[in-house]
């Protein structure tokens, strides 16, 4: 079991680290990493102690390894637009995109996961049909598309909700059903065809031949054995908040870190995209460990020794 | 006398496993110290049970894995190195074909296109004539041209079988193995492809290293077998001394339990003990936990290979001290 | 030598090839596909106007107005045209991205399958760091770091998925290689080349095509987002995404606007995964 974890833990700090390579490589293939991250009108005296702070006069490897070192510090460098350090710009609009994202959250697995399992018990029936036809829409139509479709009803049509800001909870509405319908499709979909492939299972059948009740069936052996591809699609759900957020904050103008990417690259503002880079890789991580975890805890077969992965 | 064509002597192979991450290293020994000759023209029958090593011999002398000890030589010339040219140069004159001929040929290409493959590989002739060179080989194991425009999912077993031979056959090469080539196909089928096989071996002027476990269909095919168990030949002797008068307790063990019509029907010997796992050699001789004969000795020490007359050897210590045939009871 | 009498019993009779029975939704995808690569290909012919053409006594006209069709934008531009266009620009964006990163993936896999050990392992590693990151985030730091161009959004939509052809690829190499034709003909004395491109691809061509059409409508999507924010295909170039940025500050005078490419969008993606998942059943049932 701990090795098992040692070997999780390990592959998460992999993947960190080559996200920050990924930033370093791409930083660097781009242009001077001083002009563009302190930006061209910061004063000479400031990129020169840019310059020497994060040793850009040094062979290549040094450079390497002090950007992991000036990373770990927190040192990510300032905004372009303000000067602000960018850490606290983004950190700043944390708490927005999780107004959004945590509720919609919320959504996708409390109305997706039940519609997904409904879905597979009661195969061909209606309910079955409009989570088929829900999940195909919500797989192919755009996040933007939907925004501005449930703009169009209900803000300009029927004037109920406004369409965008922050300014009350009545703001919030649009977005958060806008990202959590979209998910809530996508995993009832995929609980759904979980279900049915475990439905399928010859101890599924043994286990109702021998004259178990369904529902015991269904709460003792199928559910428990679809839980861990569907706690692996939440998990992937939960570490690309940002990501998932990044179009409809722009839509809607809400002041959250995926508004604050958007704009960066825009403007090209170097340090806060690095920023944000790194904040989804560490979410992204973290959230697979936790996955890993449960994992542990769901399938008993990783937790024997000789069991061979 | 002329020099054989193929000569293994002392091959060993070992593999190395690991249990987990961290867990103790544990060597199997798959093939330990194998040394056998095959004359021109001649067949050698390898038998064994699964897990003794015979396929793994059989790669071995092909050069299809590195040998970890001992040399294996085909015409007098060490094995090239495994994917170099040379090696695949070679591949024209040293074939083998397996036990599942599905999983050896490609599903998306006519059995005539397959069967015409080496001679692309190694462009021997002209490339106008091959598909003609191609359903020569065809005819020569009882397929017809129909049969080369099916694909390999639309023939049954033995068909399959029988175009694998073709095509291994297409470069002309000077030896053949055959792992298990029967093994799969229903018995009548057997014989068929068995008949071919004799056929060929005739007309060739074959050489060929027949693996199976099946006693009656190497002895139909091999002038000499060689018996292995758990890695080591046990014994060895042409094809109709040995199922007359098996010397090893484990060969007799096994043509006991094979019928022969006109054999006097003696008890069947059945083997006690645990069937053999390569991971786990008993110590001394390999095969004294299921031996009915075994000895003292047999725990501690392993036999050494011994040799009653000239065409015979065995690995026994019932027979160590040169003594011919002491019948055990 | 005996001669074998071909028997029915003995070898199936070759099954004569007919057309698949469609099922209608297939139909329908099929048709709007087409339809859409038609538009695509002579956009100039079938497109009564330039895109950047300017109409400007006919600003905002809605759909069905005389001359336009689809109604026209804020400048007087043909909704209709512009569409025509944009679809070419998505459709060509999307194809090349999906090519190349099926080269890619199909190309590391082998690499992987073949060489195994530490060519593998980076390939596997690299694998799942494109999975593990959303692609979004990425595509958009290399666009914050390297400014905007088409090459470079080709370039970065081609890295879209390719980890996906590589694990298939690496998975299938690796069975072929290990117990099957693969291993045979290499032991018949064929060079690798020849092992990789004359039998395991056509082998393996069905399940990447079923990938295929998997990514492209993601990548479809993909591309409409970034050109939605701006950051994707630039004026005067238009793509689908491009028309719905723009619509959305015309939402409440001109609906039509956004609605027409957010439409075409919608229905192309639905289009192709209704045939992407019509083929995988066909073909290979045993994926998921």
């Amino acid at each position: 079991m701990l090795r098992f974890f040692a070997l999780r833990l390990g592959r998460a700090l992999l993947t960190i680290v080559l996200v920050v390579t990924f930033a370093f490589v791409v930083l660097r293939l781009s242009g001077d990493p001083a002009l563009m991250i302190m930006g061209p009108e910061a004063p000479p005296e400031v990129i020169a102690a840019f310059r020497k702070a994060w040793g850009l006069d040094e062979p290549i490897w040094i450079q390497y390894f002090d950007y992991f070192g000036a990373i770990a510090q927190g040192e990510l460098g300032r905004s372009m637009r303000d000067g602000r350090p960018a850490i606290a710009l983004v950190a700043e609009r944390i708490p927005a995109t999780l107004a959004l994202t945590l509720p919609a959250l919320l959504i996708k697995v409390g109305l997706g996961i039940p519609a997904g399992i409904y879905a597979a018990l009661h195969r061909g029936s209606a309910i079955d049909r409009a989570v088929m036809v829900a999940a195909v829409a919500g797989f192919t139509v755009p996040s933007f598309v939907l925004a501005l479709l449930l703009v169009l009803i209900f803000a300009v049509q029927l004037g109920w909700l406004p369409s965008g800001g922050q300014d009350s909870w009545r703001h919030a509405i649009l977005p958060i059903f806008t990202l959590g319908v979209g998910g809530a499709a996508v995993l009832a979909r995929f609980t759904r065809s979980a279900m049915l492939e475990i439905l399928g299972q010859h101890y599924i059948r043994t286990a109702s031949a021998k004259g178990v009740p369904w529902r015991a069936v269904v709460t003792n052996h199928a559910l428990p054995n679809a839980a861990i591809p569907t706690v692996t699609i939440v998990g992937f759900m939960v570490g690309s908040l940002i990501a998932g957020a990044v179009v409809v904050e722009s839509v809607f103008s809400w002041p959250g870190v995926g508004r604050l990417l958007v704009v960066a690259v825009a403007n090209r503002d170097l340090a806060v995209v690095q920023c944000i880079l790194l904040l989804v890789a560490l979410t992204m991580v973290t959230s697979n460990l936790i996955v890993d975890f449960l994992y542990g805890f769901l399938d008993p077969r990783l937790r024997t020794r000789t069991g061979s992965a | 006398m002329t020099a054989p064509l193929v000569q293994a002597r002392g091959l060993k192979k070992i593999y190395v496993t690991r249990r987990g991450l961290f867990g103790r290293l544990s060597h199997v020994r798959a093939v330990d110290d194998v040394s056998f000759e095959i004359a021109k023209g001649e067949t050698l029958g390898l038998v064994g049970e699964s897990g003794s090593g015979k396929s793994t011999t059989g790669r071995l002398v092909l050069g299809f894995e590195t040998v970890d000890g001992g040399e294996a030589k085909f015409d007098g010339a060490a094995l090239p190195a495994i994917g170099s040219d040379a090696w695949r140069a070679q591949r024209a004159r040293a074939q083998m074909i397996y036990q599942d001929p599905l999983g050896a040929l490609d599903r998306r290409l006519t059995i005539l296109q397959q069967v015409r493959e080496p001679l692309d590989i190694h462009s021997i002739g002209d490339r106008a004539g091959r598909d003609q060179v191609a359903l020569e080989l065809l005819r020569s194991v009882d397929l017809s041209a129909e049969h080369g425009r099916r694909y390999p999912g639309e023939l049954s077993g033995g068909q399959r079988q029988r175009a694998v031979l073709a095509r291994a056959l297409a470069t002309r090469p000077d030896f053949l193995v055959c792992d298990e080539p029967v093994s799969a196909l229903d018995v009548s089928i057997q014989a068929q492809v068995v008949n071919l096989l004799c056929d060929l071996q005739a007309k060739l002027s074959l050489t060929m290293l027949f693996i199976s476990h099946d006693l009656r269909v190497v002895r139909q095919v091999s002038q000499r077998v060689a018996v292995m168990y758990l890695g080591q030949i046990v014994e060895t002797g042409s094809a109709d001394d040995l199922f007359a008068e098996p010397l090893h307790p484990y060969t007799r063990a096994l043509v006991s339990a094979s019928p022969a019509p006109g054999r006097r029907s003696a008890t069947r010997i059945v083997l006690q003990g645990d069937p053999p796992n390569p991971a786990n050699r008993p110590s001394g001789c390999a095969f004294h936990p299921r031996c009915p004969n075994a000895m003292p000795k047999c725990r501690v020490e392993q036999p050494v290979v011994s040799q009653p007359n000239a065409t015979r050897s065995v690995a026994c210590h019932l027979y160590a001290d040169g003594e011919a045939g002491r019948s055990a009871a | 030598m005996t001669q074998v009498v071909i028997s029915n019993t003995e070898a199936r009779a070759r099954k004569k090839w007919r057309w698949p029975a469609l099922p209608t939704s297939v139909v329908i995808a099929l048709c709007w596909i087409a339809l859409m690569l038609v538009l695509a290909c002579f956009s100039e012919v079938i497109a009564p106007y330039g895109f950047t053409k300017l109409d400007l006594r006919n600003r905002l006209a809605p759909p069905l107005t005389p001359g336009h069709w689809l109604g026209t934008d804020e400048l007087g531009r043909d909704v209709l045209s512009r569409l025509v266009f944009s679809i070419r620009v998505s459709l060509l964006i999307a194809f090349g991205a999906t090519i190349i990163s099926a080269t890619i993936g199909t190309t590391l896999g082998f690499l992987a399958a073949h060489f195994r050990r530490w060519v593998e392992q980076i390939v596997l590693m690299l694998a799942d760091f494109q999975a593990s990151m959303p692609f979004l985030i990425l595509a958009l730091s290399v666009l914050a770091f390297f400014g905007n161009s088409l090459v470079l959004l080709v370039g970065l939509m081609g890295l879209f998925g390719w980890e996906r052809y590589a694990r298939i690829s690496r998975g299938l190499a690796i069975s072929a290689n290990a117990q099957g034709y693969a291993a045979a003909i290499r032991q018949l004395g064929a060079k690798p080349p020849r092992v990789y491109f004359t039998h395991i691809l056509p082998n393996i061509a069905s399940t990447l095509i079923v990938s295929m059409t998997l990514v492209f409508p993601e990548v479809i999507l993909l591309e409409s987002g970034l050109s939605f924010l701006g950051l994707g295909v630039q004026p005067p170039m238009t793509s689908l995404g491009n028309m719905v940025g723009y619509g959305r500050e015309y939402l409440t005078r001109a609906p039509w606007i956004m609605l027409c490419p957010a439409a075409t969008i919608v229905l192309t993606t639905l289009a192709i995964s209704v045939i992407g998942d019509w083929l995988r059943d066909k073909l290979d049932p045993t994926l998921k």
